[in-house]
């Protein structure tokens, strides 16, 4: 356990400290600004455009985080051969890959949340009183990318992390529209694409379940407990991954 | 020296035609009145997650086109579509509703404006503003005999909502009165009594002596029906104030 914590804080140390994280958030907190001047050509409706707009911006550059830094993640050690002088000592292959893991989450927890604490604090000073929900939606815009995270790490494992972006990018795009493929099983007429539609429902994580963005600007109601289960099985989703992750990890050849 | 001279040179001279070109290029032409809007079911299926964030894009470019087409040509083309697709994306967007609803009158669609705070009501039940501006619509712009006694549906919907100003319930009773709905106008102006101020129950008492029996007899047993609305000590104030306590 030591171990995973070990590599689990290099790797926050690591990518925390790394330029284009920076770069990244200071896009953020620029699109949050200018959400600013977007309430105010929007009728009185300043508020709701700054939350809306903030919330889309944390989630769009948490996912860039996500994705490319989650992407380059374990191929980054491979390429440098330090992965060599961790295996080396007294370090499993599943142990490295869940400590990046958690390491990257620490990360994406100190973004995610640092951009909307400024989102909050920013509605707040511009004279608007922000949602109950503003963090809570980000906390669970959190979750979304964490499974992200752990999607791309296991596409890292076998393929380069330019297409592990991509995929992991698409497997974000898939968790939005699980609805609508529960639906294509619902009308379609063939056995076969029913089936198939099914496959990719249940293999797709469903991401918009523990979406409250909508709730923020007064369209819907989040139920706490609802809520907790789908972060349940998102967290056993991401189990699950992590642990295909591990499998492949061990039989690759380096 | 004299590469960073030339630089420099270089640097001034495109800064200064970015920006003389782009300050001198002529406005943009006045802009087409009908532009494509997709579907409000299109992004319902395709982004349920974005569906505010599109709303409010959606909300932007709609103040936009309002204001644009306000000031040149008055066309408005696409004014319903678009405030057709940020209402259905955004069920609870109230301003959109209000603003778009006066917008449409603009666009000579007061049937529009009308369906569309009603589906805002639908959506939004509990919300006095609804049936209030429906009723004022009603009145304002609807061209049948009856719309005194539309108008005072609405404006009496409105009036049994929390959070109502006060004037709501009067502006029910004295519609009420005016379309002849003469038992309806005396439970309103009963209510309006109850509930109301010094102002509230004068106005009360003057529409009720206009609306009652002159007879005395008769006035309290019309008054009798709303007994129930009140305390009975408002009760006896209000037949005290219409000049049959003694009965």
């Amino acid at each position: 356990m030591s171990r995973v914590f070990t590599i689990a804080l290099n790797t926050f140390k690591e990518t925390i400290r790394d330029r284009i994280l920076g770069v990244i958030v200071l896009f953020a907190l620029a699109m949050i600004v200018g959400s600013v001047w977007l309430g105010a050509i929007s009728l009185g409706q300043a508020g709701r455009m700054m939350q809306d707009f903030g919330l889309v911006a944390v989630t769009l550059f948490g996912l860039v985080v996500a994705v490319f830094v989650g992407a380059s993640l374990v191929r980054k050690e491979i390429d440098k051969r330090t992965v060599f002088v961790l295996f080396s000592k007294p370090l499993g292959r599943s142990e490295f890959i869940v400590g990046k893991f958690l390491g990257l989450c620490a990360t994406l927890f100190v973004v995610t949340m640092g951009m909307g604490v400024f989102l909050f604090l920013a509605v707040w000073y511009v004279g608007k009183s922000p949602a109950p929900d503003l963090l809570l939606a980000c906390l669970l815009i959190y979750v979304q990318l964490v499974v992200v995270v752990a999607v791309t790490v296991l596409f890292s494992t076998v393929t380069s992390p330019t297409l592990a972006s991509v995929l992991g990018v698409c497997v974000f795009i898939a968790g939005q529209l699980s609805s609508n493929v529960l639906s294509l099983t619902r009308l379609g007429h063939s056995p076969l694409v029913k089936a198939a539609s099914w496959v990719v429902f249940v293999a797709v994580p469903n991401l918009s379940a523990v979406d409250i963005k909508a709730a923020v600007v007064g369209e819907q109601v989040s139920r706490p407990a609802a809520l907790g289960l789908w972060v349940g099985y998102l967290a056993a989703y991401c189990v699950v991954v992590l642990l295909l992750a591990s499998f492949v990890f061990k039989r690759k050849e380096f | 020296m004299r590469r960073p001279l030339a630089l420099a040179a270089l640097l001034v001279v495109c800064a200064a035609a970015v920006l003389v070109y782009q300050s001198t290029r002529p406005q943009a032409s006045g802009a087409d009145a009908r532009i494509f809007v997709p579907s409000p079911r299109f992004y319902l299926d395709l982004s349920p997650s974005f569906r505010t964030s599109i709303a409010d894009a959606y909300w932007l470019q709609t103040i936009q086109y309002y204001g644009e087409h306000l000031r040149s040509d008055g066309r408005f083309d696409s004014l319903w579509p678009m405030l057709d697709l940020v209402t259905t994306l955004s069920p609870h967007f109230k301003q959109a509703y209000f603003t778009g609803a006066f917008a449409l009158i603009d666009a000579a669609r007061p049937d529009l404006s009308y369906g569309l705070l009603r589906r805002g009501f639908e959506a939004n039940p509990a919300d006095w503003h609804f049936p209030a501006y429906l009723g004022f619509f009603a009145y304002r712009f609807a061209n049948n005999k009856d719309k005194d006694r539309i108008a005072a549906r609405w404006y009496a919907k409105a009036a049994a909502l929390p959070g109502r100003p006060a004037y709501i319930p009067r502006l029910a009773a004295a519609l009420l009165t005016r379309s002849g709905a003469r038992d309806k106008a005396i439970a309103m102006w009963s209510g309006v009594y109850a509930e109301g101020d010094k102002y509230s129950r004068e106005k009360a008492v003057k529409a009720l002596s206009r609306l009652l029996a002159t007879d005395p007899q008769q006035r309290a047993k019309e008054l009798a029906s709303v007994q129930t609305m009140m305390s009975p000590e408002v009760f006896f104030q209000l037949l005290e104030d219409l000049g049959v306590g003694s009965v």
